[in-house]
């Protein structure tokens, strides 16, 4: 099955699945060995390990770029002149709360459909739809609900493998029924996280802390709402745009109200004590939430700027253990 | 009276001025001396070299005062209507009903450079989170919450979509600050698919009819926002007199930018013709007055063209220049460095070229929107600059990146390969901050090296 490869959040995985090929949301490498970006100074290191690991791709038969991110939108162009593999844009519209915004972005659903057509796939019926959807509902579901047992990191890695179509991780093995939680809560918050970032779940639990929330975009916050059952037998694919274009309450929707609703009530359920705030440099659509979200909230906030050289920097790394030090 | 076309300093411009009154020059409510403004801050002006006609006179004065006219219109019981970032659409709309004013607060980008830093708008958007990895534009953050600059708008109106992400990122945070703002869609322009119905657009590139359609509905969804605040409907025919009086002021841009661009002795300068440009986007809020300034300029260019008058060398280089400057003050280095503007693309050409009288009016306008070259790809954007080469003449390419700008980082590689491949011209990069006196020295380097590089091609 062809392998279709992304990485934005708005790109619905089911329409993918729908029509017979493998949706492959990815996390990137942070160092990418491939620099396909010849102008770095100003380009957010993600944009750039999106591109190279594109490039490199062995297994892609295509690639998805959206516009939910400027940068993204202007790596197609990077991608269409210097990649091999046919590329998609995707137009995402910052607005959610009309109809108009609704209607674009159901049109270049079907616009995608018509590509994956193109690149082999089949036109699915509403039936097919409806079963993918359900299917997938049904697998996000069970993963949120093994979340309290699992370490953070099993579960940030449940989700990385559920977003590139692993069908083995879904049957994860939720340590015997246990609930896993000794550290201190912590949510990490912002953008997507590189391949590499993994690893600072195991380093902030060794040194006391916990990360009970991963609200970066590619952790808890970048998945869709549950699909209405209702609508979804009347409609799947309407169903389908709209729980993710007003179900993901990203930083880049305008506005992004959403985003701190969603906060405010995961914050309070996870009994969080500290936020790590996780950017890359040059993303300025979630650095620009920083002071805001500091403003917000009365719990201690942690500012990692990332440059993408590496997953994180022995500076970044202190201030994390003097930031949990404090919070013991 | 020295009549020879030139440019002066503030200082020469105090003793023309006294000189024009004793000639009795006829100014209008907002004429006086250009040095005034310096008073009011704008310590930049000190080190600009201006162009001495009276229709430059009056350009600068009318730039120079638009706060003053924003207050007054309040005064008088008009609604501020605070357009953002579409640069050209929204006030077309706003400006056919009569007692609206509509202005861009984006516009607030060039106070640093102005003021000289001397507002402290960038220190304020840096209190707030925004600091200067952001575009100079973060400035417009510092203004509305010092309310220094100007009235705060009844109305905030914000494009979004395929905007880039630092000027999103900061209306999202004014909008967190309290600041009510109605955001609009402008998706992205592709291009059309195969079979898929499309049109043409003002200034030539293509777009799906659906996302014109698209557009359209976004500005019916606009149009209440308005009628509720004017007290008044916008009906097509309204918006079709209006649409006809943005062209007037697009067609007077047009004539001036052909005389001066092509002209062979170079009868403006730089600085002028940015102002003069900028013009086009809400008429320096007051629209019946922009098309005076920019008529007076029409002439004055003409009159200079016949009597092969200029105020540069005759062999001073053609340059097409790519993205506005956050410091004036730069214009003028390029024509001490040898080079004249010809050719501009300062990220609003769908704001110069005329807004269609044939179709219905809120689709002329939405057409007009979706030609933004913000809008579409850097590609199509390199293919309107390489036309625009070819019209004026140019003889070298300058980008001239913002620092910050999230387009900035990756455009100017696709804007150079594409007119590479098809015109061999020297192309060049720079960076302009707000305040540039402390690269000068570097940029000088850079635009004499392009400058050299043009020259010595014309001997071959």
């Amino acid at each position: 099955m062809g392998n279709i490869i992304y990485t934005c959040p708005f790109v619905p995985a089911e329409w993918i699945a729908a029509h017979g090929l493998h949706p492959g949301r990815f996390l990137p490498e942070a160092k990418g060995s491939n620099n396909s970006i010849t102008h770095l100074e100003g380009v957010c290191s993600y944009v750039r390990a999106f591109v190279n690991d594109a490039m490199a791709s062995q297994e892609a038969i295509a690639v998805i770029v959206t516009t939910a991110c400027d940068q993204m939108r202007r790596a197609y162009e990077i991608l269409i002149r210097k990649c091999d593999l046919p590329v998609f844009l995707l137009n995402v519209p910052a607005t959610w709360q009309h109809k108009g915004a609704q209607r674009l972005y159901l049109d270049e659903l079907k616009r995608l459909g018509d590509f994956l057509v193109k690149l082999g796939g089949t036109s699915p019926s509403n039936d097919t739809l409806t079963g993918i959807m359900t299917g997938y509902d049904k697998t996000r579901t069970s993963l949120l609900n093994a979340r309290e047992h699992l370490t953070s990191r099993q579960f940030s890695e449940a989700i990385a493998a559920f977003n590139r179509g692993d069908k083995k991780t879904i049957s994860t093995d939720p340590a015997n029924g246990k609930v896993l939680f000794t550290g201190i809560p912590l949510a990490i918050v912002g953008g997507p996280l590189f391949r590499g970032d993994l690893d600072l779940f195991d380093t902030i639990e060794r040194s006391g802390g916990q990360i009970m929330l991963d609200a970066s975009v590619t952790g808890e916050l970048g998945m869709c709402r549950r699909f209405d059952p209702d609508k979804l037998r009347s409609d799947p694919l309407k169903e389908l745009a709209d729980a993710y274009l007003c179900g993901i309450p990203d930083a880049s929707r305008r506005p992004n109200t959403g985003l701190y609703s969603w906060l405010e009530n995961k914050l309070a359920e996870r009994k969080i004590r500290g936020i790590i705030f996780r950017r890359c440099i040059w993303c300025d659509i979630w650095h620009a939430e920083l002071c805001r979200l500091k403003q917000w909230t009365s719990l201690p906030v942690l500012d990692m700027d990332v440059n993408g050289q590496e997953a994180v920097s022995p500076r970044m790394m202190q201030r994390m253990l003097a930031f949990l030090e404090m919070l013991q | 009276m020295n009549d020879q076309p030139m440019q002066i300093t503030l200082s020469q411009w105090d003793e023309r001025y006294q000189q024009f009154q004793k000639m009795g020059l006829q100014e209008p409510y907002y004429g006086g001396r250009l040095s005034r403004h310096v008073e009011d801050g704008d310590r930049r002006l000190l080190k600009l070299k201006f162009d001495n006609s009276a229709a430059a006179l009056r350009l600068w004065n009318f730039l120079l005062t638009e706060e003053q006219r924003l207050h007054q219109a309040r005064a008088e019981g008009k609604k501020i209507i605070g357009t953002m970032k579409d640069l050209g659409t929204i006030p077309v709309m706003a400006y056919s009903l009569d007692n609206l004013i509509a202005f861009y607060p984006d516009g607030a980008w060039w106070i640093p450079c102005v003021m000289e830093l001397g507002a402290n708008l960038l220190q304020t958007a840096d209190t707030l989170g925004i600091d200067e990895s952001f575009c100079p534009v973060r400035a417009m953050l510092g203004a509305f919450v010092t309310e220094a600059h100007f009235p705060l708008p009844d109305q905030l109106i914000c494009s979004v979509g395929a905007t880039c992400d630092d000027f999103s990122a900061i209306a999202q945070r004014l909008n967190s600050l309290g600041f009510s703002i109605f955001w609009w869609e402008i998706p992205h322009r592709r291009r059309p698919e195969t079979g898929e119905r499309s049109a043409k657009l003002p200034g030539g590139f293509y777009a799906p009819v659906s996302q014109i359609e698209h557009v359209t509905s976004e500005l019916q969804r606009i149009r209440p926002v308005l009628e509720e605040l004017a007290g008044q409907q916008l009906n097509e025919e309204k918006l079709s007199t209006g649409i006809k009086k943005a062209n007037q002021v697009r067609r007077y841009l047009d004539e001036l930018r052909q005389i001066v661009f092509t002209a062979e002795l170079c009868p403006l300068g730089s600085l002028e013709m940015l102002i003069a440009e900028m013009l086009a986007i809400h008429f320096c809020s007051d629209q019946d007055e922009a098309i005076v300034v920019l008529k007076g300029l029409v002439d004055e260019v003409k009159s200079r063209v016949k009597a092969g008058k200029g105020i540069l060398c005759s062999d001073a280089v053609r340059i097409f220049w790519i993205n506005p400057v956050a410091d004036l003050k730069v214009m003028n280095l390029l024509e001490e460095c040898g080079g004249r503007i010809c050719g501009t693309e300062y990220l609003f050409t769908h704001a110069l070229d005329p807004i269609p009288e044939d179709l219905p009016p809120y689709v002329a306008l939405a057409a007009m929107a979706l030609a933004d070259p913000m809008v579409g790809s850097s590609a199509d954007r390199a293919d309107r600059i390489f036309a625009d080469i070819k019209r004026f003449g140019s003889e070298a390419v300058l980008i001239s990146r913002i620092p910050g700008a999230s387009h900035c980082a990756l455009e100017g590689e696709v804007i150079a390969e594409v007119i590479r491949a098809r015109l061999e011209i020297p192309i060049l990069e720079i960076e302009v901050p707000p305040v540039a006196d402390s690269i000068c020295p570097t940029l000088c380097t850079r635009i004499e090296a392009l400058i050299e590089i043009v020259k010595e091609r014309r001997v071959k």
